[in-house]
C-alpha cells in the first residue's frame, strides 16, 4: 500500500513538469500584464491544430512542428493582445480614464476579461473549422517503456519533460533577475507608471511579456501533446484551467510557486484519480484551488497587490 | 399579426430562451453591483434546474412549487457560499466562484438518485447522463405561449424589484459598496451584509432561470452548467451595460440576435460573433448601456419634459 | 532651458491649464507654487509626456517635447520625481536605482552612480536589498529622487517632494535639493510648502486656477501682498 502510494506520488510529481510550463506562461502573462487572459488556452489549441495539420498533411518532422506551434501560438497571442488589451493599456500613471465601477476590478478590466472570452470562442471555432474531427495526431515522442528506480517505475518521457521544465523555469528566472529586459519586465509589472518615468517603453515591454508568455505556452503545448500523441478540441480549456490552477496554487507571479503549485496539482490528481476516477480527480483539483485561495485570503498574503506581483 | 410577433413555436422558444439568459445575466449583474465578478452563477442555474425537476418529476409537484423550491435552494446555497467567500475580492472572488461552480457541476455529474416512475421507467438524476423526462409542461398541456408569459412575468417582477430597490437607500448603499467597499464601510455601510444579500438574491434568480430552462428543454445534464455558461452570463451583463438592470437583457438579446443573424455563415458564426463582441467591449468597456449613455438618455427625457411643460406655460 | 509657451490642458471639458507660459533656466531651482487644484501636477504630467496638451508648446533646450512619449522625454534629459513617490514596491532599493538607469548602456557608470546615490542617501544603503514598498515615506522619497538622478537628467522635475512627510524629513529632502543645485543640477520644483521652497529656489511662479498669476524672485514673492497673505501667514508686505 505504501509502495503504491509512493508510486502514485512519483507519477504525480512527474506530471508537474508540463503543468508548470503552462502555469509559467500564464503567470508571466498575468504578472506582467496583470490580467487574466481567457484566450490563452484557445491560442494553444489553434496552434496545436496547425501543428497537427502540418504533421499529418505534410509529414513535417517533430522539430519543425514544434517550431510552427510555438511561432503560431505567439502570433495568435499577439493578435489576442492587440484585440483585447491594446487600448486598455494606454492608461497612464496607473489612472483609469473611465470611472471605476467595480472597485478592485474596474469596468475596463472586467470588460477585457469578457472580451478575451469572446476571443476564446472565436479562436476555438476557427480551430474546429480548420480541423473538424475530434482527434488529431501530433508527433508522438512518448515512450511506452519504463525504467526502474529501485522498485519504482518511471516513464522516461515524463521524466524528461519534468527536467526540461525545471531547466526552462530556472532559465526564465535567471533572465528575469539578471538581464536588463528582465528588470524592465519586473518593473513594468510592479508599476506601469513608474516604469514610464524611468524611460521604459511600456508598449515594447508589454509585447515582450506577451511574446514570452505565449512562447512558453507553445513550448508547454508541444511537450504535453508530444507525450499524448494527439490533440482534441478540449485541449484549449485544459491548458487554461490547469495553467490557472498551477499559477494560483503557487501564487500568481511567483516562478518558484508555479513549480510548487504544479507539483501539488500533479500529486493530488494522481491520488484522486486512483481513488475516485476522473470526476474525483477534477473535483480534487478545484477543491485544492479553493483551499489555496481561502488560505491565502486568510493569511492576507495574496501576492497580487495594487502595485503588481513579485517574481521570485 | 401572429407572424409579425413570431407566434410560432421556434420563435416563442427563442423569446423564452432570451428570458432565461436574461435572468442569468441579471443574476451576474446583481453581484456586479457590489463590486464583484462572479464566474460561478452557473452553479445556481444547475441547482435550480435539478431541484425544480425533482419536484415536478419525482414528487409530482406543480411548476409553482418547483420554482419556489428552486429559488429557495439557490438562495440558500448562495448565502452559504457568500459567507465562505466573504474574505475574497476582485480576481480571487471570481476564481473562487468558478471553483465552487465546477465542484457543483462535478457533484451533479456524480449524483445518482433514481426512483421508479408510475409509467414503469426510472426517473431522477442519473450522474453524467443528467436528468431526463422533465415533461411537466407537456403532461399538463402548458402551451409555449403560456410558458413564455410566465417566464416574462418572472423577469418583469425581478426587474421591478430591482428598479424599486435602486431608488431606495438600500440601492444607494449597494452601489456605494460597489464603487468603493472600503470607503463605504468607513461611512458605516454594512458592506459584508450587502454583499451577502446581493449574492443571495442573485443565487435565487439564477436558480429560477435554471428551473425555467429545465422545464423548457425537458432534459438537463451537468455539461450544460460549465464555465462557458458562467462567462456568457458575465458577458451579457458587460455587453449590455453595467449601469442598468436592462443591460443584461440587451446583452442576451444581442448574443441571441447576432447568433441567429450569423446563422447563414453556418460554421463561422462563433468566429464572427466572438470578434464582434471582443471589439465592441474594447470600444465600449462599460457596455452598450453604460453610464454615459444613460446620462444622455436621462438628459433627453428631461429636455423633452421641459419642452412639453413649456408648451402649457 | 525649459520654455513652456501657452500650454493648455483639459480633462474632458474641464480646463486644468489655461495658456500657461513660464520658463526654467539652467542651473537654477525654479519653483511653481499654487493651491490644491491649481493645475500644478497636471503641468508636471504634461511636462513628463504623460498628459497631452490641447495647445501650446514645450521646448527643452530648443527642441519641442510635444508628442513625445514619456520614455522619449526621459531620453531627452528630463526626469520626474512624482508627487506620490511611485517607487517599484516589489523591487529592492538596488533594483529601483537600476531601473532609473534603464536607458543607460554604460554598466560601470551605472554602478558608480548607484554608489553615489547610496552615499548621498545613507539610509538607502542600510536597506539596499529591502523591497521598496517596505520603506518609510521619507525613504521612498529619497529613493524616488535617487532613481530619477540615475538617468543623469539635465532637468529634474520634482512634484511636491514634501507632501505627507514629517518636518524633519522635509528639511532633509530640501537640504538634498540645495546640495543638488550646488552641484549644478537644474531643478523645476512644484511645492505648496512656500517657506522651504524660498530657501532653495531662485525664481517663483504662482499658478492659480490654471493661470500664472505671479512671476518673480523670492524677494518679490515676499513683498507681494496677495501672495504674502495667501502663503506667508498673515504679515503684511508693506511693513
Amino acid at each position: 500500500m505504501m509502495f503504491e502510494f509512493l508510486q502514485r506520488t512519483l507519477e504525480g510529481l512527474l506530471e508537474a513538469g508540463p503543468y508548470a510550463l503552462i502555469g509559467l506562461g500564464l503567470t508571466i502573462g498575468f504578472g506582467v500584464l496583470r490580467r487574466v487572459n481567457l484566450a490563452f488556452g484557445a491560442a494553444a489549441l489553434l496552434a496545436a491544430y496547425l501543428g497537427s495539420w502540418l504533421h499529418f498533411r505534410w509529414g513535417l518532422p517533430a522539430f519543425a512542428v514544434w517550431l510552427a506551434v510555438i511561432g503560431s501560438t505567439v502570433l495568435v497571442g499577439l493578435y489576442a493582445e492587440w484585440v483585447c488589451y491594446n487600448s486598455f493599456d494606454k492608461s497612464t500613471m496607473g489612472v483609469r480614464r473611465l470611472i471605476s465601477v467595480f472597485g478592485i476590478l474596474d469596468a475596463k478590466e472586467a470588460s477585457v476579461i469578457a472580451a478575451s472570452f469572446a476571443l476564446w470562442m472565436q479562436l476555438e471555432q476557427i480551430a474546429v473549422n480548420f480541423q473538424p474531427s475530434h482527434l488529431h495526431p501530433f508527433p508522438d515522442l512518448s515512450s511506452n517503456s519504463y525504467f526502474f528506480w529501485g522498485s519504482f517505475s518511471l516513464r522516461p518521457d515524463r521524466l524528461s519533460a519534468f527536467i526540461f521544465s525545471l531547466g526552462l523555469i530556472s532559465a526564465v528566472a535567471l533572465w528575469l533577475h539578471k538581464s536588463r529586459a528582465g528588470l524592465g519586465l519586473r518593473a513594468f509589472s510592479d508599476s506601469h507608471a513608474a516604469a514610464q518615468m524611468c524611460g521604459m517603453n511600456t508598449s515594447h515591454l508589454r509585447y515582450i511579456g506577451t511574446t514570452l508568455s505565449y512562447t512558453i505556452c507553445g513550448i508547454a503545448s508541444c511537450v504535453v501533446l508530444s507525450m499524448d500523441g494527439q490533440v482534441t478540441p478540449m485541449f484549449g480549456m485544459w491548458v487554461l484551467l490547469k495553467g490557472m490552477t498551477c499559477a494560483l496554487l503557487g501564487g500568481l507571479g511567483s516562478l518558484r510557486g508555479v513549480l510548487g503549485g504544479a507539483m501539488l496539482l500533479g500529486i493530488t490528481e494522481s491520488h484522486a484519480q486512483s481513488l475516485w476516477g476522473p470526476i474525483g480527480r477534477d473535483a480534487a483539483t478545484w477543491a485544492l484551488l479553493l483551499l489555496a485561495l481561502v488560505n491565502q485570503a486568510r493569511q492576507n498574503s495574496y501576492p497580487i497587490n495594487s502595485a503588481g506581483v513579485q517574481y521570485e | 399579426m401572429n407572424d409579425a410577433l413570431c407566434i410560432t413555436d421556434p420563435g416563442i422558444g427563442l423569446y423564452t430562451q432570451w428570458i432565461i439568459l436574461s435572468l442569468m445575466g441579471l443574476s451576474t449583474w446583481i453581484v456586479l453591483q457590489t463590486g464583484r465578478i462572479s464566474l460561478g452563477q452557473q452553479a445556481y442555474f444547475g441547482i435550480g434546474a435539478y431541484s425544480a425537476a425533482i419536484v415536478t418529476v419525482m414528487f409530482n409537484g406543480s411548476l409553482q412549487q418547483a420554482l419556489m423550491l428552486a429559488g429557495g435552494c439557490g438562495a440558500l446555497f448562495a448565502f452559504l457560499i457568500s459567507r465562505i467567500l466573504r474574505c475574497f475580492n476582485g480576481l480571487q472572488y471570481a476564481l473562487a466562484t468558478l471553483a465552487v461552480a465546477e465542484l457543483v457541476r462535478l457533484a451533479l455529474s456524480a449524483w445518482k438518485w433514481r426512483i421508479p416512475h408510475p409509467k414503469g421507467h426510472e426517473v431522477g438524476p442519473d450522474g453524467l447522463f443528467g436528468f431526463r423526462e422533465i415533461r411537466w409542461l407537456f403532461e399538463n398541456q402548458i402551451r409555449p405561449e403560456i410558458y413564455l408569459t410566465l417566464s416574462a412575468g418572472l423577469l418583469i417582477i425581478c426587474l421591478g424589484v430591482i428598479f424599486f430597490i435602486n431608488n431606495t437607500k438600500l440601492g444607494l448603499s449597494i452601489q456605494s459598496a460597489g464603487f468603493d467597499a472600503e470607503l463605504a464601510s468607513f461611512q458605516g455601510e454594512p458592506v459584508d451584509a450587502l454583499q451577502t444579500l446581493t449574492q443571495t438574491v442573485a443565487g435565487g434568480i439564477g436558480s429560477v432561470a435554471g428551473a425555467l430552462y429545465a422545464h423548457q428543454a425537458t432534459y438537463v445534464e451537468p455539461a450544460v452548467f460549465d464555465v462557458m455558461l458562467g462567462i456568457h452570463a458575465v458577458g451579457y451583463a458587460m455587453l449590455g451595460g453595467v449601469a442598468t438592470p436592462l443591460g443584461p437583457l440587451l446583452g442576451a438579446a444581442f448574443d441571441l440576435g447576432l447568433l441567429e443573424a450569423a446563422r447563414i455563415f453556418d460554421g463561422w458564426r462563433m468566429v464572427i460573433f466572438g470578434g464582434v463582441v471582443a471589439i465592441l467591449l474594447r470600444w465600449r468597456p462599460g457596455g452598450l448601456l453604460n453610464p454615459a449613455v444613460l446620462y444622455h438618455i436621462h438628459q433627453f427625457i428631461q429636455r423633452r419634459k421641459i419642452h412639453e411643460h413649456s408648451k402649457f406655460t | 532651458m525649459l520654455e513652456i509657451e501657452e500650454i493648455a490642458c483639459s480633462y474632458g471639458k474641464i480646463e486644468a491649464l489655461r495658456k500657461v507660459s513660464l520658463q526654467a533656466n539652467a542651473k537654477e531651482v525654479t519653483c511653481l507654487l499654487g493651491p490644491n487644484g491649481a493645475g500644478k501636477t497636471t503641468l508636471m504630467m504634461t511636462l513628463a509626456g504623460i498628459l497631452k496638451p490641447t495647445q501650446g508648446d514645450i521646448k527643452f533646450e530648443g527642441q519641442s517635447l510635444i508628442g513625445l512619449s514619456p520614455s522619449e522625454i526621459v531620453q531627452r534629459g528630463l526626469a520626474l520625481v512624482p508627487e506620490n513617490r511611485l517607487v517599484f514596491p516589489a523591487l529592492t532599493v538596488r533594483e529601483n536605482l537600476m531601473a532609473g538607469a534603464y536607458l543607460r548602456k554604460d554598466r560601470a557608470g551605472v554602478a558608480n552612480d548607484i554608489e553615489q546615490q547610496l552615499n548621498r542617501f545613507p539610509r538607502l544603503l542600510e536597506r539596499i536589498d529591502q523591497p521598496a514598498g517596505t520603506l518609510s515615506g521619507g525613504e521612498q522619497q529619497m529613493l524616488a529622487l535617487g532613481r530619477a538622478l540615475m538617468s543623469r537628467p539635465r532637468l529634474l522635475l520634482m512634484d511636491e517632494p514634501s507632501v505627507g512627510l514629517a518636518p524633519k524629513v522635509v528639511a532633509e529632502i530640501f537640504g538634498i535639493i540645495r546640495k543638488l543645485h550646488q552641484e549644478g543640477t537644474s531643478i523645476f520644483l512644484v511645492e505648496q510648502n512656500v517657506h522651504m521652497a524660498m530657501k532653495v529656489a531662485q525664481h517663483f511662479y504662482l499658478l492659480q486656477q490654471g493661470h500664472i498669476t505671479f512671476s518673480g524672485t523670492p524677494e518679490q514673492l515676499a513683498h507681494d501682498d496677495l501672495v504674502h497673505r495667501a502663503y506667508l501667514a498673515g504679515k503684511s508686505a508693506s511693513h
